[in-house]
């Protein structure tokens, strides 16, 4: 949970915009602000998440005092053109997880074609494929396994998904000068 | 128009009859094609017989008959030399041919059947034998004639065996062979049969000869008492009585055994197993695969029908209790549990196409029903008052009622029955209105005729009536005309005509009805209280197990048909149409829910273990289009039946009554629209003697307080039957515009995010966004306060609202969801309906339902010391999910007290799936849904809204919603003042409305409307007609903006010099013209 407080504030690329964006998670719960009497259920849910977090290379937890409101980074995968780049996350839990999926922005920027410019990203498991299955580090896992295997037959990014295909090379080189840039 | 129309038809009509050249004039236009346009358009589309009727003289005239007398036989004759030497004239007709057939089948009215008999005739006389045998293949002809051999109209019978004999003639061996396969020859055989005991002698019959025949030498009619029958005779002697020595008989012959047999095995089966073997499922799908397949040759619907396979399918389905009398003392538990698993183990067969080419069996089914239905005529008779008959181009017929005034009352003389002995003779003649039914008529008749005995004192008796009255409203007499029982809830009136041409199509009421003395007698109803009793706890307890059922669909009234074996209300059984309208409500039901059902046995699969992957538990059905369940005889047969002056009246037919609330399906939308119109509309607005101009109230509006404006508006008006007009405070505008404006506005209001009203509400500025339609979010049943109230007034006035966008025909811009529909239309809601509005929890209580399931099979079934233990929830124990007993998303509703301290384990799992979709479906939008159903009802009946399902409410609420193609934006958009169809602004405009995108075409719906969607028929039912006009500029005609008035439908368009400047104004005056009301 230390982690939380840890980040840089200088690694922030977005830092200014990231409050602001942030207030699209609905209806938002501080945590133990209901009198430390009771947690609701998908506090409870979250907070057993927040404990069981213990994947080796990305962290997550809240930020600030608001449960529901987390950041994570994630470490560019080794042998990836996206290796040595620290990607900070955005996510926020709806007040009836763990039914609905977690909503997941990138706030660090990347050149890959599942993440659109503002830092979406292409994952079934956060839309049609959710199931209160899922934990956020199995989310966190399959963002990782994305970034290092694009799926580029199901792109955000219609331009980098072409390049994908036709010229590895070049859409590696410029990925890595993205990671050098913007996640550094 | 219509004059015109008509007109240059008539012309066109008599040129043919004169001449042979202007017949083949006719055939080198291709005019067949024109003919073919008309016909089904006057048929199916605006159903205007009298027009039908007009097209088929004019056909008939193109081809008569060469009997036709001396004088016209050279005419005749070279106009058959035209056709014939002419391959593509022959060519021509043939493609007509098809839609004459089906008009013939689905004719509401014999007089039409009969003009398609005719012309029919005429062809087939013209066809060679070749040509027929290749029709025969692409039109049924055998099949027409099996259903037309079924009507009891002597003209129709006559002229169809009449085409018989010819086809006989033409090509003996193939029509013999395909006549037998169709049941002609069955029915031929019957009407000899019947000739000896001539039943039909007393039969009360119109000549239609004169519908064919333009001169005026037909003076009396051509088919005297009996040569039908002759006819019949003649051709069983000469043709039909040929036994075939191929062994194609045996081979019907050998279909019919095998699906009896097959049917009898299955319910011996069923009566002593629960028919769980799979061997009996195996022959029943390999036998449905063989009746039900549509490769060739396909079973014909003679071999359906008298196979009987409809009544055995019934039986089977319902456990016996089809037509059964004796099965409700029966164990109503076990009757459900039997009658639930047949069911879905028919759903999963005929859901399943067998291959991936071949139809749905069920549609296949469901075709064959319909099919089959066009040979009860006689069940659904259309009742004709005198005035239809005054059509203006048939001066030649004699008028057969002259003005009169409109009967509005019966005679009917009261005889006491032979066998009576307690009860007087009455013997005289009572005057009742038209609306008079036995039940309403006993209480006057009983006293009179009740004889007070020392046995019976009056306490007694008056006790009893007391009994009678909480039991089944049964009545203390029993009426009988002509030796019928008849029908305690349906008019003399209708019960009279019925039986006075019993069996006919479509009965003009003969004017000596109205003075003749008709006699009814009575006695005193044998009472079995027994049967009453037993009747009356079973539907007890029926209901008692109602409320612990789970699914929605066994409370549908379509399982509750199946499981008492009998349809709603009191229809003969013993008429073909029960057999078939039983059938198609089961079908229908199973259509309906397939989802449902093939979801249930998927859950089931996961249970027993069949199936190991809980993600695997999805269905892909393809239910049967709802299109396919429309029967075009009974919509025909409504339609006309609302076109006469007794619906008008309000004597509606006790069928058409029957048909709209219990097999709305069979109906077309467009139809029961009209019926809601007349019926529900006509009573609620009796005052408006003028249709066109009806009484409005006006009230004004502060577009700042739009809801309280709104709320006073709806409080104010109440139950008033006249039309509201609202105006905006400070605006000028008046009329239409603002008040479609003013519904959209409130209707938008009532998405407002923080009202607490809807799901996904975050409770911060803007709207709710709903993707899969708006669904009261659920409140804890404790909740109070003012917030709470607020919410409930508003889902109050939501009511308010759909009552009068319902009844005054305004467009709410609202997306509810389905289920919220279905709420509105008093279905019941169970956990798949969450899917609708919630996909991600709605998938998740299912997936939990089949662990649930799971668990309880282990349980019950396994002895094994640890029977839950490979029970995880994908993986994760489901104690991990860390799940209270709150409702998802809604931590203050404790589904149980003490719910957020109290955690969903594997064991408790089973109470929190039922409770959390009662919570969501029932207890947390119960206040809502009271406070929504009461602004309805505070006006009219909300049962009246039955007949429609969701996706129409939807439409008729909403208004259309799709593309908009060329041909419907020239058909229905009018160009005036400067501007006509060939005009380049006018071209280039309707090229930018078809390149609109849906928010485009809304918004420019609501510029030029003042409402984002159209009412329901789309553009073409605006009224006014969207009109374009050309706007006059002094300057230069680029800087105009288009500008409109929106009570009117007028759109003043400048002439712009080229299409990209058009756009551009166009589209900024749609995007910026909303808001504010203001004329220009």
């Amino acid at each position: 949970m230390s982690s939380s407080s840890s980040f840089p504030n200088s690694r922030f690329p977005f830092a200014a915009g990231a409050g602001a964006s942030g207030g699209s998670g609905s209806s938002v719960r501080p945590w133990g602000s209901s009198g430390g009497t009771s947690v609701s259920s998908s506090g409870k849910r979250i907070q057993k998440e927040l404990l069981d977090l213990n994947a080796s290379d990305c962290s997550a937890g809240p930020k600030g005092d608001n449960l529901y409101h987390w950041l994570s980074t994630i470490i560019g995968p080794q042998g990836s053109p996206y290796e040595g780049g620290i990607f900070f996350l955005d996510i926020v839990f709806p007040p009836d997880y763990p039914f609905k999926p977690p909503m997941v922005t990138f706030k660090t920027r990347i050149y890959h074609c599942n993440i659109d410019s503002t830092g979406k990203v292409h994952l079934d498991i956060l839309k049609d494929g959710w199931s209160p299955a899922f934990t956020i580090s199995k989310v966190l896992l399959a963002i990782k396994d994305i970034i290092s295997n694009p799926d580029p037959y199901s792109p955000l990014m219609m331009s980098i998904s072409r390049q994908y295909l036709t010229d590895r090379a070049k859409h590696d080189e410029i990925a890595a000068e993205w990671t050098m840039r913007f996640a550094r | 128009m219509e004059h015109v129309w008509q007109g240059i038809l008539r012309l066109f009509r008599g040129l043919a009859s004169f001449s042979a050249k202007a017949v083949k004039s006719l055939f080198e236009l291709n005019f067949c094609v024109l003919l073919e346009q008309m016909i089904s358009y006057y048929s199916y589309v605006h159903h205007d017989s009298d027009k039908v009727q007009m097209l088929l003289e004019l056909i008939y005239q193109l081809m008569p008959p060469l009997e036709t007398s001396g004088q016209h036989l050279k005419l005749v004759t070279a106009k058959k030399k035209i056709i014939m030497r002419q391959r593509r004239y022959m060519t021509q007709l043939a493609s007509i041919f098809a839609l004459l057939v089906q008009v013939a089948k689905s004719a509401a009215l014999s007089s039409i059947c009969y003009s398609c008999v005719v012309v029919i005739g005429s062809f087939v006389k013209l066809c060679t034998p070749n040509l027929l045998v290749e029709l025969q293949k692409t039109v049924n002809l055998s099949s027409l004639f099996n259903c037309l051999l079924a009507q009891k109209n002597q003209h129709v019978l006559f002229e169809t065996l009449k085409i018989s004999r010819i086809l006989a003639k033409k090509d003996q061996h193939f029509f013999l062979e395909s006549f037998t396969k169709e049941g002609v020859k069955h029915a031929i055989e019957y009407i000899v049969s019947q000739s000896k005991n001539n039943s039909h002698q007393n039969m009360k019959e119109y000549c239609l000869c004169f519908y064919m025949e333009t001169s005026s030498t037909v003076e009396a009619c051509s088919i005297a008492n009996n040569s039908v029958t002759e006819l019949a005779k003649e051709i069983k002697k000469n043709f039909l009585s040929v036994k075939g020595s191929n062994k194609s008989p045996n081979r019907f012959g050998f279909t019919l055994k095998s699906v009896r047999d097959f049917f009898a095995r299955l319910n011996l089966y069923s009566s002593t197993h629960l028919a769980e073997n799979p061997d009996s499922c195996k022959q029943l799908s390999d036998l449905s695969r063989r009746l039900l397949s549509d490769e060739l040759p396909v079973t014909s619907n003679f071999e359906f029908v008298q196979s009987g396979s409809i009544k055995c399918l019934s039986v089977y389905l319902s456990n016996g209790a089809y037509c059964n009398a004796d099965l409700n003392d029966g164990p109503v538990l076990e009757q459900l549990s039997v009658v639930h698993s047949r069911l879905h183990k028919f759903a999963n067969l005929a859901l399943t196409p067998f291959n991936e080419s071949s139809a749905n069996p069920l549609g296949i089914l469901v075709e064959k029903l319909l099919d089959t239905l066009h040979m009860c005529y006689g069940s659904f008779p259309v009742l004709l008052s005198y005035e239809q008959m005054s059509r203006e181009d048939m001066t030649m017929i004699p008028l057969r009622y002259p003005e009169a005034k409109k009967p509005t009352s019966l005679l009917l003389k009261f005889h006491r029955s032979q066998k009576e002995r307690e009860l007087y003779n009455y013997n005289g003649v009572l005057i009742v209105d038209l609306f008079s039914t036995p039940d309403s008529t006993e209480p006057i008749l009983f006293p009179e005729v009740f004889r007070r005995t020392d046995q019976e004192p009056a306490s007694e008796n008056s006790n009893q009536d007391k009994n009678d009255d909480d039991g089944n409203k049964s009545s203390r007499l029993e009426f009988f005309y002509n030796g019928v029982t008849l029908q305690p809830s349906v008019t003399f009136f209708e019960s009279i005509l019925h039986l006075m041409y019993k069996g006919q199509s479509d009965l003009w009421i003969d004017p000596s009805f109205w003075v003749q003395e008709h006699s009814i007698t009575y006695r005193k109803r044998i009472k079995s209280n027994k049967e009453i009793s037993s009747q009356s706890s079973y539907y007890t307890r029926l209901s008692y197990v109602h409320e612990i059922l789970q699914r929605a669909w066994l409370k549908d009234p379509f399982f509750t048909a199946i499981l008492n074996g009998k349809l709603p209300g009191n229809l003969d059984v013993s008429d073909l149409s029960y057999n078939l309208l039983f059938m198609l409500k089961v079908l229908e039901g199973v259509n309906r829910f397939s989802y449902q059902l093939l979801m249930d046995e998927q859950i089931n699969k996961f249970a027993e273990g069949i199936q190991e992957d809980i993600n695997d538990i999805e269905v892909a059905i393809c239910p049967v289009p709802r299109h396919q369940f429309l029967s075009s005889l009974l919509i025909n047969k409504l339609e006309v039946q609302m076109q006469d002056v007794l619906f008008d009246d309000g004597l509606i037919p006790s069928w058409c009554v029957y048909l709209v609330e219990n097999c709305p399906f069979l109906l077309s939308l467009d139809t029961r629209w009209k019926y809601f119109c007349l019926t529900v509309h006509r009573s609620f607005f009796p005052d408006q003697i003028n249709r066109y101009y009806p009484q409005t109230k006006k009230y004004r509006v502060a577009r700042s307080a739009i809801i309280e404006g709104a709320v006073s508006v709806m409080t104010n008006h109440g139950p008033s039957n006249r039309i509201i007009e609202v105006e905006f405070e400070g605006e000028i505008g008046t009329g239409r515009g603002p008040t479609f404006e003013f519904y959209s506005t409130v209707s938008h209001e009532l998405q407002r995010a923080g009202l607490g009203m809807w799901r996904g509400d975050s409770g911060e500025h803007g709207f709710v966004h709903a993707p899969f339609g708006l669904f009261p979010k659920p409140w804890p049943p404790s909740s109070q306060g003012i917030d709470f109230t607020n919410m409930l007034q508003k889902f109050k006035l939501l009511g308010n609202l759909v009552v009068r966008a319902v009844l005054d025909g305004r467009i709410l811009d609202i997306p509810l969801s389905k289920a919220f529909y279905k709420i509105m239309l008093e279905q019941e809601l169970d956990m798949y309906d969450i899917l609708s509005f919630d996909p991600e929890l709605g998938r998740t209580v299912i997936e939990f339902q089949a662990l649930v399931s799971r668990k309880n099979f282990l349980e019950t079934s396994s002895e094994e010391s640890n029977p839950t233990a490979d029970l995880s929830y994908k993986n994760v124990k489901l104690e991990d999910l860390c799940l209270d007993f709150t409702l998802p998303g809604n931590p203050e509703y404790e589904l149980v007290p003490g719910g957020s301290e109290k955690m969903v384990t594997l064991d408790s799992l089973d109470q929190y799936v039922s409770l959390v979709v009662y919570a969501t479906l029932k207890s947390g939008i119960a206040k809502q849904i009271e406070a929504f159903k009461s602004g309805i009802n505070e006006v009219f009946d909300l049962k009246a809204l039955k007949m429609f399902t969701e996706e129409e409410m939807e439409r008729i609420l909403c208004g259309e919603q799709g593309a908009w193609d060329l041909k419907n934006l020239e058909d229905h958009i009018v160009f005036e003042h400067g501007y006509d169809m060939s005009s380049q602004p006018v071209i280039i405009f309707l090229e930018i409305l078809r390149e609109f995108g849906r928010e485009e075409q809304r918004a420019f719906t609501q510029f030029s409307t003042g409402a984002p969607h159209l009412p329901l028929g789309g553009l073409a039912s605006l009224d006014p007609k969207l009109t374009v006009v050309r706007k006059q500029c002094d300057g230069n005609v680029d800087d105009e903006l288009p500008s409109v008035t929106t009570c009117r439908h007028f759109i003043k368009l400048p002439p712009y010099s080229s299409k990209e400047i058009m756009r551009k104004k166009l589209k900024y005056a749609i995007t910026e013209g909303l808001g504010p009301f203001h004329l220009s």
